[in-house]
C-alpha cells in the first residue's frame, strides 16, 4: 500500500483510503502545518473547517486540511512555501 | 439539470431529517453537504475498513434508521459543497471543492443546518499547535479510529469531555486527566433531575464507568488555567478545587467549553418566498441541543417549509414536544455542570491571552481598545480593534470578545456575537478562482 | 498653513466677523459621525468649540465604513473637485506626521491601466489633464510598466503612474480623529430635525427622543439622511457600491507598488457625470493593496440604493476583472465582501456651505466616491467658514445654495 501516500514539504506521508490530509498528518506525527501570513503557526484545531487554523496549500490552492481527503498525486505544502 | 425546489445545507441529522420530511412532501430536494459522507459532526462516518466508534445504542440505531430513510428516499446529496451563503438576488450560492467552482442554484426554500461549534474559552497558550478542540479530536477519533497518540489532556466544561475520554479509552489511549470546571458529582438536586432523562443517564454512567476503572482523573471544579511549553512537551497549569496549582505535561490538549450554534453570518430566516427563498434554520444551528433534538427539529423544519411552498403558514407548534424535552435536558445538563464559582471572567486573563487567533489580536488590545469615555459598537471594535475580521470570521473570537465587552462596560446592553460578525456572505472564504472560473496559480505570482 | 488654535480663531478678522455676524460658537452640534461629522467634530475641537457629535447608529456605520478609502487626485479631472482633492491629500499628509492618521495613511501611486484603444486614447487625455495641474504622473509603456509592476497582466497596454496618492480605511481615520479629540459619540440617536429660533434665521440645537439639545451652531453631515433637513427630494441619490476583500497574500501584495484602477473606471466615472446617459451599474475596477497583506478590491456604481447587500453577479464580475489584470489574485480566496450607499449630489459636486436661510446651520454632505479623500479637508474647511476664516479649500462651487438659484427649492 505504499502508493497510497501524499507529498508535505519533501516527505511522503502516507494514507488510508478516505481520510483527511489533517489525521493523516497527525498520523505521521505532523503537528504544526507552517505558518500563516502573521507568522503564527498553523494547526489542526476545529475538525469542521470553521476554525481556518489548519490550512495548507494542495497543488497550489489554499484549502482546511480538515476537510479535505487526501490522494496519492496531491502535493501539500505550508502556506508560506511559494515556488516561485 | 433542474434547479431542486428545496435546497437543505448540511447532512448531519437535522438536514438529513429534513430532507425526508420535504422529499416525502413531494418537493425535489437536495442536500448540500461539506465532507464527503453524510452523518455531520455527531455521525461522522469512518473511513473505509476502520470500524465505527462506540455509540451509546440509541444514537446509534437512531441514526441508521435515518440514513436508511434517506436512503430509500433517493435525495440527491452535493457532496464537498460549502455553503457561501444567499445573496441579494436569492441565490443560493456554494463554493463545489471538487469542481473548484462557485454554484448558485435559484431555490424556492433553503433549510440550513450548519451544525453546532464547540465554545473555547481562551487561555493563555490555547493558540498553540497540539491544541485542538476535544471535539476536533473526536471528528479524528470517529473517522480514522485511532485515539490521538501520547499523553493527551482533555479540559473545559460540560458533558462531551467523559465522552471524548471514554472513546479515547476504548481506542486504547485514555488521557492522562479530564480538568472539569464544574463538579457534576457535587450537584446533587441536579443528578436527581436526571433521573427524568434516563437515555441520557445511561449513556453518563457508560462513560463514567470507563473512567472510573480505568482510573482516568477527572479532576472537577477544576480549571486549565495555562498552557505552556518547553523543549519535548506542553505543559497544562491546572488550578484544583483546592486552589494548588499543577503542572501536568503533555502531548496533545483537547479543550472544550460547550457549544453554540453555527449560525454566524447566516442569512435571517424569512417565511416567505416572495423576493428570494423561503430560509428557515433547523437542528444545532437553530438550537444546540444534540442530536435527538436536531433530528425532530428537521422534521419540523422539513414540514414547514413544504406547508409554506404550498400555500400555508408555518406552524409553531410542530415537533415541539421532542425538543422541549431535550431544551429540558439541556438544563438540567448544564446546572449540572455549571463551572463551579462562576464562569471565570475573561478579563481576568493576563493582558496577552490571545482572543482573536486569526488576527492575533489579545485580551490587552481589547482592554486599552475600550479604554475612553464612550462605549463602542461591536462594529467599531471589530473595525478598529480587527477582532472578528480574521479567516474564521469570528466563529471562535466573536463571542468571547462580546463577553469581554460586557465585563467592561457592565451597564450597557451584553453585546452579542452578531454585533461582530454581521450576516454577509460569502460565509466561508472562497476561491478567487472558483468564483471567477479562472485557473488558481500554484503561486502567488504568474 | 493656519493654526487652528482658539486665540487665532476669535481674533480673526473682527471687522468681517461683525458684518456678517461670524462668532467661533462656544458650542456645535454635528450631525453624522461618518468622516466628514467626525472630522468637523475634531477641528472643532481643536479650538476648543464644546462639540456634540451624534449618530443614528454609530460611528463610520454607512457610506464611511464602506468606502474604497482611495485618497486620491488619479481619476479627478481638473476643476473644483481636483483643486479639493489636491488639497485633501496634503492634509492626510499633514495628520499622518503631526500623528493622527500615523500609520492610518498609506502612500502610494495609482497605477491607472489601460487594456483597449478606447481605454489607451482615454487614458492618454487623462494623464496630460492631470499633468496642467501639477500632478506628478508618468506615462509608462506596456514595457516599462510590466517592469515596474510586473505582477501585472500582459494585457495591460499602456499605464499612467500617479505620484503621491494615497489610501486610507475609512473608519480607521474616525476613530483617529475621535479618539485624538477625546469626542464622545451620541450613538443610536435620532436627530429629528432642527430647532428653529424665533424669527426663523437662526437655529439654536436640534430635537432628538431625549429632548431637544441646544448649540450655538449644527452642522448637518448626515449623508443620505442628510435630505430630511433639506426639504430638497431629489437633490441627494444614494449611489450603491459593492466592495471586496481577500485573504492576507503578503508576498503578492509586496509586488504591487501601488494601486491599480481600471482604465475603464475613469470611463464608467466620466459616464456617470453625463446627465440621462448613467448606465444602472457601473463597474470601475479598483485593486489596492492594504496594509495588512490583503487586498481591497471595488467596485460597483448603482443607481438602486435600496439594497445594502451583495450579489454574486456583481461580485463574480469584479473579481474576474481583477484577475484579469492581477492573475495571481486567482490564488487567493475571498474573505469578506460588503456593499454601502454613496451619497450623491444630482450635480456631481457636493453640497458645503451655510444652509441657505439660517445664519448658523451648516451642511458638508454629498461627496459619492470622494468622502474619505475630502472629508478631512472638508471638516478643516467648513470649521474654518464656521470660524469666519478663508476655508482652506474653495466651497463656492459647492454652496448648496446653487440649487436654490435653480429653483430646487433646498
Amino acid at each position: 500500500m505504499t502508493s497510497r501516500a501524499f507529498g508535505w514539504m519533501g516527505q511522503c506521508i502516507p494514507f488510508r483510503d478516505g481520510e483527511t490530509v489533517a489525521s493523516a498528518l497527525e498520523t505521521a506525527g505532523v503537528y504544526t502545518l507552517g505558518a500563516d501570513a502573521l507568522g503564527q503557526e498553523t494547526r489542526y484545531f476545529c475538525g469542521i473547517g470553521a476554525c481556518q487554523c489548519c490550512l495548507v496549500r494542495i497543488d497550489g490552492v489554499v484549502r482546511e486540511a480538515c476537510i479535505t481527503p487526501a490522494r496519492s498525486e496531491m502535493t501539500v505544502e505550508t502556506m508560506e512555501v511559494r515556488r516561485d | 439539470m433542474i434547479d431542486p425546489e428545496v435546497i437543505v445545507i448540511g447532512g448531519g441529522p437535522a438536514g438529513i431529517a429534513a430532507a425526508i420530511e420535504v422529499a416525502g412532501c413531494g418537493y425535489a430536494v437536495e442536500v448540500v453537504e461539506q465532507r464527503d459522507s453524510l452523518g455531520g459532526a455527531i455521525h461522522r462516518q469512518p473511513i473505509k475498513g476502520v470500524a465505527p466508534i462506540s455509540q451509546a445504542s440509541g444514537p446509534k440505531a437512531r441514526w441508521r434508521a435515518l440514513s436508511d430513510d434517506f436512503a430509500s428516499a433517493r435525495i440527491p446529496v452535493r457532496y464537498r459543497s460549502i455553503f457561501l451563503g444567499v445573496d441579494a438576488d436569492g441565490l443560493v450560492l456554494f463554493e463545489n471543492r471538487l469542481a473548484c467552482s462557485v454554484e448558485r442554484l435559484q431555490a424556492k426554500a433553503v433549510i440550513v443546518a450548519t451544525g453546532a461549534v464547540e465554545k473555547v474559552l481562551p487561555r493563555p497558550g490555547w493558540h498553540m499547535a497540539k491544541v485542538s478542540t476535544a471535539g476536533g479530536l473526536q471528528v479524528m477519533m470517529k473517522e480514522t479510529g485511532r485515539a490521538p497518540k501520547g499523553r493527551v489532556l482533555l479540559a473545559g466544561n460540560g458533558p462531551l469531555l467523559i465522552a471524548v475520554t471514554a472513546q479515547m479509552a476504548r481506542l486504547g489511549n485514555p488521557p492522562v486527566a479530564i480538568v472539569e470546571a464544574g463538579d457534576p458529582l457535587g450537584r446533587t438536586g441536579a443528578g436527581f433531575s436526571m433521573l427524568g432523562h434516563m437515555s441520557l443517564v445511561r449513556e453518563a454512567f457508560g462513560y463514567l464507568r470507563t473512567i472510573y476503572l480505568r482510573g482516568i482523573p477527572w479532576m472537577r471544579a477544576s480549571q486549565l488555567t495555562a498552557i505552556e511549553r518547553d523543549d519535548t512537551s506542553l505543559i497544562a497549569v491546572v488550578r484544583r478545587a483546592n486552589g494548588r496549582e499543577q503542572r501536568i505535561p503533555v502531548d496533545r490538549i483537547g479543550l472544550h467549553d460547550g457549544i453554540r450554534p453555527n449560525d454566524f453570518a447566516l442569512p435571517n430566516e424569512k417565511a416567505t418566498s416572495v423576493a428570494g427563498p423561503v430560509i428557515l434554520r433547523a437542528g444545532d444551528c437553530r438550537e444546540s441541543l444534540g442530536a435527538f433534538a436536531a433530528e425532530a427539529d428537521g422534521r419540523r423544519a422539513g414540514r414547514a417549509v413544504a406547508e409554506i411552498l404550498s400555500g400555508g403558514h408555518e406552524r409553531a407548534d410542530l415537533g415541539c414536544v421532542k425538543i422541549e424535552r431535550a431544551r429540558r435536558a439541556q438544563e438540567v445538563l448544564s446546572t449540572l455542570f455549571a463551572p463551579v464559582g462562576g464562569a471565570c471572567p475573561i478579563s481576568s486573563l493576563p493582558a496577552d491571552t490571545i482572543l482573536c487567533r486569526c488576527e492575533g489580536k489579545t485580551v490587552g488590545d481589547l482592554r486599552s481598545l475600550c479604554e475612553r469615555a464612550d462605549r463602542l459598537t461591536g462594529r467599531e471594535i471589530k473595525h478598529n480593534g480587527r477582532f472578528a475580521m480574521g479567516l474564521c470570521q469570528g466563529r471562535f473570537c466573536a463571542a468571547n470578545t462580546a463577553a469581554l465587552m460586557a465585563e467592561i462596560w457592565p451597564q450597557a446592553p451584553a453585546p452579542v456575537a452578531e454585533d461582530l460578525t454581521g450576516r454577509r456572505w460569502p460565509i466561508r472564504p472562497v476561491s478567487i478562482a472558483a468564483l471567477t472560473g479562472a485557473r488558481a496559480t500554484s503561486t502567488e505570482h504568474e | 498653513m493656519m493654526r487652528e488654535d482658539v486665540n487665532v480663531g476669535r481674533q480673526f478678522n473682527n471687522a468681517r466677523r461683525e458684518a456678517m455676524q461670524f462668532h467661533p460658537p462656544f458650542s456645535a452640534i454635528v450631525i453624522g459621525a461618518g468622516i466628514v461629522g467626525a472630522s468637523t467634530a475634531y477641528f472643532l475641537a481643536k479650538r476648543g468649540v464644546a462639540v456634540q457629535l451624534i449618530d443614528a447608529s454609530a460611528p463610520a456605520s454607512e457610506a464611511t465604513g464602506a468606502a474604497d478609502g482611495a485618497v486620491s487626485v488619479a481619476s479627478k479631472r481638473p476643476g473644483p473637485m481636483m483643486a479639493a482633492a489636491l488639497s485633501g491629500v496634503r492634509l492626510y499628509a499633514t495628520l499622518a506626521k503631526e500623528g493622527v492618521f500615523a500609520g492610518a495613511f498609506k502612500h502610494r501611486s495609482t497605477f491607472i491601466v489601460a487594456a483597449s484603444d478606447e481605454e489607451c486614447a482615454v487614458l492618454e487625455a487623462h494623464s496630460a489633464a492631470l499633468a496642467t495641474v501639477g500632478v506628478r504622473v508618468d506615462t509608462l509603456s506596456a514595457a516599462n510598466l510590466h517592469q515596474r509592476f510586473p505582477v501585472l497582466s500582459l494585457k495591460a497596454r499602456l499605464g499612467v503612474e500617479v505620484h503621491d496618492d494615497g489610501h486610507a480605511i475609512g473608519y480607521q481615520i474616525v476613530h483617529r480623529l475621535l479618539t485624538a479629540a477625546q469626542i464622545t459619540v451620541d450613538r443610536n440617536t435620532k436627530v429629528d430635525g432642527l430647532a428653529i429660533a424665533k424669527g426663523g434665521r437662526s437655529v439654536t440645537g436640534v430635537s432628538t427622543r431625549r429632548g431637544t439639545i441646544e448649540a450655538d451652531a449644527v452642522v448637518i453631515a448626515a449623508g443620505t439622511g442628510s435630505a430630511e433637513f433639506l426639504n430638497a427630494a431629489g437633490v441627494l441619490t444614494p449611489r450603491k457600491g459593492q466592495l471586496l476583500v481577500t485573504e492576507r497574500a503578503p508576498r503578492l501584495n509586496a509586488a504591487m507598488p501601488g494601486a491599480i484602477m481600471s482604465g475603464r473606471y475613469l470611463l464608467s466615472k466620466g459616464t456617470q457625470k453625463m446627465a440621462n446617459s448613467t448606465p444602472a451599474r457601473g463597474l470601475g475596477l479598483v485593486i489596492d493593496p492594504l496594509v495588512t497583506g490583503q487586498f481591497l478590491i471595488g467596485g460597483t456604481r448603482e443607481e438602486f440604493g435600496d439594497r445594502q447587500s451583495n450579489d454574486i453577479d456583481a461580485v463574480s464580475r469584479i473579481l474576474a476583472e481583477a484577475v484579469a489584470l492581477v492573475p495571481g489574485l486567482a490564488s487567493l480566496r475571498l474573505l469578506r465582501s460588503f456593499s454601502g450607499l454613496r451619497t450623491a449630489v444630482v450635480d456631481g459636486l457636493p453640497l458645503v456651505g451655510r444652509m441657505p436661510g439660517f445664519d448658523n446651520a451648516y451642511i458638508a454632505t454629498g461627496f459619492e466616491g470622494d468622502g474619505i479623500c475630502l472629508g478631512p479637508v472638508t471638516g478643516k474647511s467648513i470649521v474654518q467658514l464656521i470660524c469666519g476664516e478663508a476655508p482652506e479649500v474653495d466651497l463656492t462651487p459647492f454652496d448648496p445654495s446653487r440649487f436654490e438659484r435653480s429653483g430646487e427649492k433646498l
